[in-house]
């Protein structure tokens, strides 16, 4: 290990302990590097590797035992030289970050609570579109519901679409859980989004967004899910994609806004009462 | 820029150029030296020589295929250009360039006056050195004893039963592997300094949730290291014990097992892909708030991303076998495993886009590259998603589509963060400024070059083109991309050269830097351009994530807030 200490003796100059500069680990490296170069050419090449891997190995400990060699270097006086230091800048502000020195942006954001509301309602009004193209299109609520499904069939055994008008348990419960888990999912990505949307967050959030995911699953959904991309409308597809992010936006835009806790100490957000966890701060200073 | 005020009266030693001394003496002084930054500033020099090595290779083989039925080189010559290409620009171009960015910085930015083991530092650098001039040194050796073969030709994952002695006859193959050993040696010491150092060398008040993101992420890279190369290397020695002494390890027909080396060299070699992009990860997360002047947005989050990285990366290797024909649950749990690893990645870049929103961000080159390496990360992590998917992988695996994406992460992310940190630092380590303008040059370049590229490179992939073809029939339709993707790369060779043509001009006639021109927040800024060889006259006091910060504003000091 480097030596930490500093040496500073009387009228001499303060100086510093380093370690000294040696060439046994150079050497040591050669020396293994040869021993295994010699399997390809020559075993003349691996005995010459193994005395210089030897001697690199004993030079070394040398160096470290019983006492690490070290160098004193000198601390010259300071030259003149001074730091490039610039004054604090304006800069141009967001708005919203105008109070603030350091702006965790943004300062504040929707509740998790209103991510999993939206979620829940947007995924009632998705729901409610496609159950509406299954009875004008199949005469049947099971047929969208079946078709979400679909990644549960086996290739072999795809229903037909006779099948797929009929109530089947399984598949609604399948079709229920993914619905639920994915209207979830996006709900919490709802929350965490809108805040950052700048100026029409439902219109980016709630059409466009959709919009550009309903296309990137137009283009990948034949490799993950074959059966619902043989069967899928597309249209009433992004309908109800958007119909999902404009209500989801709506039901998050109607709760408060909270001040984000990202800066604040883990104990204190999760409302632990814990004295001397926290340091100290000097007298008025303030969060 | 305003003027400059001097605040803290630095401690110095002037510095001595190299040209005032005898060559000889010089050159006795670099290879003695257990000094972390000179070691570090040998490590990037060596990987620079090696990607300019790699890049010729890359240049030969993307004009043998800019047109159809090319015969440029033989066959031959092709399957050794790509190996070598691999082998040099993975372990022997990022690896050092890595390590160099890390072994200069890590003491400078935790306040200390070397690494923990200077020594075991050196010998790792010449462990690393060694190995490569052994693998190249099978462009003459490589014949040994049997008159056969010359430099590696068997791909840079070298795949068996190819490396068995039936068919890979000669010891081009050993030269690979033992080149390999050596210098995976040397990875594993410099893993083992840099996870010492930032454990027991931090100076006073560097508590780990003050330490720069570029030391975290070397920390998590130094883990890998630790975790990752150990299977690679006793993969190398059980292929030797093959190849060597009659053993059967990877011999399918004798009870061995190929695919037994599959799972040995991808449970190395995902993680690798981590090892070169964390510390990239890290020098963008430098970069990026000193020239948006703001802190790092969400530090603690990016700290646990970081780590959650380091961890999920252990657990996806065999999301390059999904060809092999493993078993569906195999296949289902690699796929989640992958898909998840791009939710800490996706926080990582939610978190540098919130770092430069609302800032004041200023275009310096080193900021270009950042944020161009931010825009591509996010490209590179989708096309990550797709093959991701095991369905979509049966389809592309093997094609160029995957040497796209993998290029996009290797060039597109780890390059540019490497550009961005060799102008940010170049100041520190130099003492003088590059030219922007020339920056700028190099930047426009390079980023024009590797899109038209690697852009363009997925087309071909899609359409069916395999990975190490050696020509094509003009009928199959992919000749039109394959002659953007060739020229790109004059664009991108252009670029290194005025980039290698700044930084020597630089070095004679740059500007003075001084201590600290980006007037930045980190401890390497505090003392003298180039540092004095023990760092610190006196070791630095740190009280926040931004000591430079608080010593230049004590009328609004971080500590305040952290």
């Amino acid at each position: 290990m480097s030596a930490e200490s500093q040496v500073k003796g009387g009228s001499q100059k303060p100086s510093v302990l380093m370690p000294a500069p040696t060439a046994w680990p150079f050497a040591m490296a050669m020396g293994t590097a040869l021993v295994f170069t010699g399997l390809l050419t020559d075993v003349s090449v691996s005995i010459l590797g193994a005395i210089l891997s030897i001697s690199g190995a004993i030079g070394w400990f040398r160096q470290v035992l019983p006492h690490e060699q070290h160098e004193a270097l000198p601390v010259e006086a300071p030259a003149p030289v001074p730091m490039t230091v610039h004054p604090k800048r304006e800069v141009m502000r967001l708005p919203a970050a105008k109070e603030v020195q350091r702006a965790w942006l943004p300062l504040k954001i929707y509740p998790v609570t209103a991510g999993v509301k939206g979620g829940l309602a947007g995924g009632v009004a998705m729901a409610i579109f496609a159950v509406i193209y299954g009875v004008f299109a199949y005469h049947s609520v099971w047929y969208p519901i079946n078709l979400l499904a679909g990644s549960l069939y086996a290739p072999s055994a795809t229903p037909t679409i006779e099948d797929m008008r009929h109530f089947n348990i399984g598949w609604l419960l399948f079709a229920t859980a993914m619905h639920l888990t994915m209207c979830l999912l996006v709900g919490l990505l709802y929350g965490a989004m809108l805040p950052l949307l700048p100026r029409r967050p439902i219109v980016l959030g709630g059409i466009i967004g959709p919009l550009l995911w309903t296309g990137l699953l137009y283009h990948i959904i034949g490799y993950v899910n074959p059966i619902l991309d043989d069967r899928i409308n597309w249209w009433w597809f992004a309908v109800s994609q958007a119909a999902f992010g404009i209500v989801a936006g709506l039901v998050v835009e109607r709760h408060h806004r909270v001040w984000t806790a990202e800066n604040m100490p883990l104990a204190l957000r999760a409302g632990i009462e814990a004295p001397g966890l926290i340091e100290e701060r000097e007298h008025g200073d303030k969060k | 820029m305003a003027e400059a005020q001097p605040i803290v009266p630095p401690l110095v030693i002037p510095q001595e150029r190299e040209g005032s001394r005898p060559f000889v003496q010089v050159l006795h002084d670099w290879i003695v030296t257990v000094d972390h930054k000179r070691l570090g500033i040998m490590y990037f020099s060596y990987g620079i020589l090696a990607l300019v090595i790699g890049g010729i290779e890359a240049s030969i083989m993307r004009a043998q295929l800019a047109v159809a039925n090319n015969n440029l080189v033989s066959p031959e010559v092709f399957n050794q250009l790509f190996t070598m290409h691999g082998t040099t620009m993975i372990f022997f171009a990022a690896m050092p360039i890595v390590f160099g960015i890390a072994n200069y910085l890590t003491p400078l930015m935790i306040g200390a006056r070397d690494m923990a083991f200077p020594r075991l530092n050196a010998w790792g650098f010449w462990m690393t050195a060694f190995g490569g001039i052994i693998l190249y040194f099978s462009f003459v050796g490589g014949f040994g004893l049997y008159g056969a073969g010359s430099a590696p030709d068997v791909g840079w994952f070298a795949y068996a039963p190819l490396t068995s002695p039936a068919f890979s006859v000669g010891h081009s193959t050993d030269y690979w592997t033992i080149g390999l050993l050596i210098s995976g040696f040397g990875s594993i010491a410099t893993g083992l300094n840099i996870m010492t150092t930032v454990l027991c060398m931090r100076g006073p008040g560097m508590k780990l949730n003050r330490m720069p993101m570029l030391v975290w992420l070397n920390s998590v890279m130094a883990f890998l290291i630790l975790v990752a190369i150990g299977p690679l290397t006793a993969a190398q020695l059980m292929l030797l014990i093959d190849r060597f002494l009659g053993g059967h390890f990877f011999d399918t027909q004798a009870g061995g097992s190929a695919v037994i080396w599959m799972h040995f060299f991808w449970i190395f070699g995902h993680p690798e892909v981590y090892i070169l992009v964390l510390p990239a990860f890290g020098i963008l997360s430098e970069v990026i708030p000193v020239f948006s002047r703001k802190p790092i947005f969400g530090y603690n989050i990016m700290v646990a991303a970081t780590v959650a990285i380091g961890f999920i990366s252990l657990s996806v290797w065999a999301h390059h076998m999904f060809t092999v024909g493993m078993t569906s649950y195999a296949n289902a749990f690699f796929v989640a495993s992958t898909s998840a690893i791009a939710v800490p990645t996706g926080i990582k870049i939610f978190n540098w886009v919130g770092t430069m929103w609302g800032g004041k961000i200023t275009f310096t080159t080193a900021m270009l590259f950042s944020v161009a390496a931010v825009a591509q990360m996010l490209i590179a992590g989708l096309t990550g998603i797709m093959l991701a998917a095991a369905p979509f992988d049966w389809q592309l695996g093997n094609s160029y589509f995957v040497i796209a994406h993998f290029h996009y992460v290797i060039l597109g992310v780890i390059v540019f963060g490497v550009f961005s940190a060799a102008y940010y630092w170049y100041p520190k380590v130099t003492g003088r400024m590059m030219s922007e303008t020339l920056g700028k040059w190099h930047f426009w370049l390079f980023l024009i070059g590797f899109h038209m590229t690697f852009d363009f490179m997925h087309i071909p992939g899609l359409l069916g083109m395999p990975r190490r073809i050696y020509t094509y029939e003009a009928s199959r339709g992919w000749q039109t991309w394959n002659t953007i993707v060739s020229i790109g790369v004059i664009f991108q060779a252009l670029a290194v050269l005025i980039w290698v043509f700044n930084a020597t001009k630089s070095y004679f006639r740059g500007k003075i830097a001084g201590s600290d021109p980006w007037d930045a927040w980190t401890l390497e800024w505090s003392t003298s351009s180039p540092p004095p060889d023990y760092n610190f006259a006196e070791l630095p006091v740190v009280r926040s994530r931004r000591p430079l910060w608080d010593l230049k504003h004590p009328e609004d000091p971080d500590w305040k807030y952290e």
